[in-house]
C-alpha cells in the first residue's frame, strides 16, 4: 500500500470551482476510478463522477489525470504517482462542467452527428435486402482501427485545436468519418470528402495528442492525415489547407528544399502574400532576408521519385496499406479453413515510456 | 561522434540562426557534423498530406544518403524533421508495399535503403548517446543563473510515442534536465507539450496564433522569463509571430524564445551574436541581461 495524495476538481452547478485534497492508502495498481469511488463512498458522498462498466468498454469514465486524458477505470495510480508525486484529477477538456468530474458531452456528440455516422448507399447500387453485403478481409482491414472507438471523448478532451477553434470537428468525428469514407458499402465517398474538405479537415494540428489519449489505439490524427490525402487526390486544391499541402509538394520538387517565397504565393495567393509584406520587412530588418536556396545536389533524382510516386492512388483500396495493413499494421491472420475459428493475434500497443500500457485489441 | 547533419529547410533559410548555433555548439559537445548537400526536405508534415508514398520515398532517399556514407546517425535540429524521418523509418520497416515501392524507385536512381541509420534530434543525442544531460555540467562556462526557462518541445519530437521512441509523450523531462544542467531553472507548465499552432499558420492564422499565445502565456504565468524550443517551426510561431499571438490572447507577451542549441551555446560561454539572437523578432536582451552578457537590442 502507498499513500496517494489526490486533488480532485470540484465545481459546477453553482458551486465554486476548487480542488479538494484527499489522501488515500492504495495499492499502486489500483485504478483511478476505484480511488474516486472510495472518496465518494468513504469521505465525501457529494463527489460527482460518471462511470458504468469499469472495464474500458462503455467509455463513460474519462477524466484528466495530471493533465492527461484517460479512462479512470483502466489507469492505475502507480505510474502517475511515481512521476508527479500526486494525482490531480480534472474533468475532461473542451466540454462544459456539469458538476465536479461530470461534463456535458453535447459538443462531442453534436460533432459526431454532423458527419452522418451511418452508411449512405449509392443509389445506383442499393444495399441488398434480405442477404449479407459481404466485404473481403482486405477491405475490412482498411478501417480496422476506427470501429474500436468507444466514444469516450478522451481524444476530444485532449485536442488543442478544439480549444482554440469551435469550427473543428475534432479527432473522434473525423476518425469515424474516415471509417465511412473507406467502407466499400458506403456510396457517399466523394460527397463526404467534399463536405469535410470545405469544413474543418485542415484545422487538425497533427499534434498527435489524440493518438496518445485514445485508450483503444484508434490513432485519430493518423486517420485525419489519411482523409487529407484522400481529399487532396479526390478534390484537389480547394482552400488554404489543400493549396498548402499540394503546393508544398510541388515546391520541394523544384529545388529539393523549401522555397519560402513561393510557398506564400502558392498557399495564400497574391493578396495573402501582400498581407505578409510587413512581416517580411520586419524579418529583413533582423537580417532574415528570405533568399531562394540553391537546388540540392541530385535535384533531378527527385523528378524520378515524383514521377514514380505520382498518379492517382486507388482511394477505396488504399494501396499503401497493402500487405502491411493500414499504415503498416498487420491485418489479423486468417485462420485455416479447416480449423475451428482461432482468436486473432492482438496488435498490442508498445508500452509507453511513462510505464502505462494501452489495451491490446483483438 | 560523427553524424550526418540534417539541418532542415528552415535552418538553411529564414531560421539560419539555428544552423549557426548548431555548428558552433556541436564540436564542443563532441559531435562531428558531416554535411550532405544532397539532402532534401523531409516533407514537413505537408507532403504526406497530398501524397503519402511520395513523402516516404523522399525520406528513404535522405536516409539512404547517410547510410551510403557509412554513418549510423542522422542528427536533426527540428522536431518536425525528426518526426517525419522517424515516420518514414517506421513505414519502411513495417509496410511491405510501401517499402517495395520505395526500394524500386531508389534503385532507379542508383540508391539503396537498408534501414541501418537512426534519425535523432540533437536533444535526444545528448540524452541517449552523449552520456545524458549531466555530462553538460562540466562544459558550462556561463551558468544560466536567473533564467527561468519554459521548455517547449514541439509535438513531433515526442508523438506518436511508438514512432518516436523517445520519452513520455505527454510529460517528458529531457529538455528540463538539460536546462537544469545548464544552470537555469526549468518552468513546469502544461503548454510545454502542446501545439504551437504552426501547422495551421497558413490555413487559419488567427487560430494558429491564438494557440502560440496560449502556450507563451502559460509559460509566463508559471514564472518563465524565457522559452526555448528544439523546433524551428515552433520558433516561428513563438518568436516571429509572437506579436500577433499576443494580440490573440490579449497580453503583451515579450517573451524571449531561444533555439535549443542557442541555449546550450549561451551556457558554454559563446557570444550571443554569434549564436544569432539578433535575428529573433522578440528582443532577447531581458534574458541576456540576467546572464551578465551585453544586452543585444533586437
Amino acid at each position: 500500500m502507498v499513500r496517494v495524495p489526490i486533488e480532485v476538481f470540484r465545481g459546477g452547478a453553482g458551486t465554486p470551482n476548487r480542488f479538494d485534497k484527499f489522501e488515500l492508502e492504495l495499492e499502486e495498481h489500483t485504478p483511478i476510478l476505484t480511488a474516486l469511488l472510495k472518496i465518494r463512498d468513504e469521505i465525501d458522498p457529494t463527489l460527482a463522477a460518471r462511470y458504468s462498466c469499469r472495464q474500458a468498454i462503455c467509455g463513460s469514465c474519462a477524466v484528466r489525470v495530471n493533465g492527461k486524458s484517460r479512462l479512470a477505470c483502466v489507469t492505475q495510480v502507480g505510474p502517475e504517482l511515481a512521476k508527479r508525486g500526486k494525482l490531480r484529477i480534472e474533468p475532461m477538456g473542451n466540454q462544459p462542467v456539469l458538476r465536479d468530474l461530470v461534463v456535458d458531452q453535447k459538443p462531442f456528440w453534436d460533432r459526431y452527428h454532423r458527419i452522418e455516422p451511418y452508411l449512405i448507399p449509392d443509389p445506383a447500387h442499393p444495399m441488398p435486402v434480405g442477404k449479407e453485403n459481404p466485404m473481403s478481409p482486405e477491405q475490412v482491414a482498411q478501417f480496422q482501427e476506427t470501429p474500436r472507438c468507444i466514444a469516450c471523448a478522451s481524444c476530444f478532451s485532449a485536442c488543442p485545436a478544439l480549444d482554440s477553434d469551435p469550427d473543428f470537428l475534432g479527432p473522434m468525428a473525423l476518425a469515424k468519418l474516415f471509417r465511412f469514407v473507406v467502407d466499400p458499402r458506403d456510396g457517399a465517398f466523394h460527397q463526404r470528402l467534399e463536405t469535410v474538405q470545405n469544413q474543418s479537415l485542415w484545422l487538425c494540428l497533427r499534434c498527435n495528442l489524440c493518438v496518445e489519449a485514445c485508450p483503444k489505439d484508434v490513432r485519430p490524427a493518423e486517420r485525419i492525415v489519411d482523409l487529407k490525402w484522400m481529399a487532396n487526390q479526390e478534390i484537389g486544391k480547394r482552400e488554404a489547407g489543400s493549396k498548402h499541402s499540394i503546393g508544398f509538394a510541388e515546391n520541394i520538387q523544384e529545388g529539393g528544399v523549401l522555397n519560402e517565397r513561393r510557398l506564400a504565393m502558392d498557399s495564400l495567393g497574391l493578396l495573402g502574400t501582400l498581407g505578409q509584406l510587413p512581416k517580411a520587412i520586419t524579418m529583413m530588418r533582423h537580417g532574415r532576408s528570405i533568399k531562394k536556396h540553391p537546388p540540392i545536389q541530385g535535384r533531378e533524382q527527385l523528378d524520378v521519385i515524383y514521377n514514380a510516386m505520382s498518379g492517382r492512388e486507388d482511394l477505396q483500396h488504399r494501396p499503401m496499406s497493402g500487405e502491411g495493413g493500414v499504415r503498416g499494421k498487420a491485418p489479423p491472420p486468417t485462420p485455416p479453413a479447416a480449423s475451428p475459428p482461432a482468436a486473432t493475434a492482438p496488435t498490442a500497443a508498445k508500452p509507453r515510456p511513462s510505464g502505462e500500457t494501452k489495451e491490446a485489441h483483438p | 561522434m560523427k553524424v550526418a547533419y540534417y539541418p532542415g529547410c528552415v535552418a538553411q533559410e529564414s531560421g539560419k540562426e539555428l544552423d549557426m548555433a548548431t555548428r558552433a555548439v556541436a564540436p564542443r559537445l563532441g559531435i562531428e557534423l558531416q554535411d550532405f548537400p544532397s539532402f532534401s526536405c523531409c516533407g514537413s508534415g505537408f507532403i504526406d498530406e497530398s501524397n503519402y508514398a511520395l513523402n516516404t520515398a523522399l525520406n528513404a532517399r535522405n536516409l539512404a544518403i547517410a547510410e551510403k556514407a557509412g554513418l549510423a546517425t542522422v542528427m536533426t535540429v527540428c522536431s518536425t524533421c525528426q518526426g517525419m524521418l522517424k515516420l518514414a523509418q517506421r513505414n519502411l520497416a513495417e509496410n511491405k508495399v510501401l517499402r517495395a515501392r520505395a526500394d524500386k524507385v531508389l534503385a532507379q536512381i542508383g540508391m539503396e535503403y537498408r534501414g541501418t541509420v537512426e534519425p535523432k534530434h540533437m536533444l535526444q543525442l545528448i540524452v541517449e548517446d552523449l552520456g545524458g544531460a549531466e555530462k553538460l555540467r562540466p562544459l558550462v562556462k556561463r551558468p544560466l543563473k536567473g533564467l527561468k526557462v519554459g521548455a517547449f518541445y514541439g509535438c513531433h519530437i515526442l508523438r506518436p510515442h511508438d514512432t518516436m521512441n523517445f520519452e513520455d509523450p505527454e510529460d517528458p523531462h529531457s529538455f528540463e534536465d538539460v536546462i537544469r544542467a545548464l544552470g537555469a531553472e526549468p518552468v513546469d507548465y502544461r503548454g510545454r507539450v502542446m501545439c504551437c499552432g504552426f501547422p495551421i499558420q497558413f490555413v487559419r492564422p488567427k487560430t494558429g496564433q491564438k494557440l502560440a499565445g496560449k502556450q507563451i502565456l502559460d509559460a509566463k504565468r508559471n514564472g518563465a522569463n524565457a522559452m526555448a524550443t528544439p523546433c524551428p517551426l515552433c520558433h516561428i510561431s513563438l518568436d516571429t509571430y509572437q506579436k500577433e499571438a499576443g494580440r490573440e490572447v490579449g497580453d503583451d507577451l515579450q517573451m524571449p524564445v531561444f533555439h535549443f542549441p542557442q541555449l546550450v551555446g549561451l551556457a558554454l560561454g559563446m557570444d550571443p551574436i554569434a549564436l544569432g539572437v539578433k535575428r529573433h523578432l522578440v528582443d532577447t536582451s531581458s534574458a541576456l541581461a540576467k546572464l551578465g552578457t551585453v544586452g543585444v537590442p533586437a
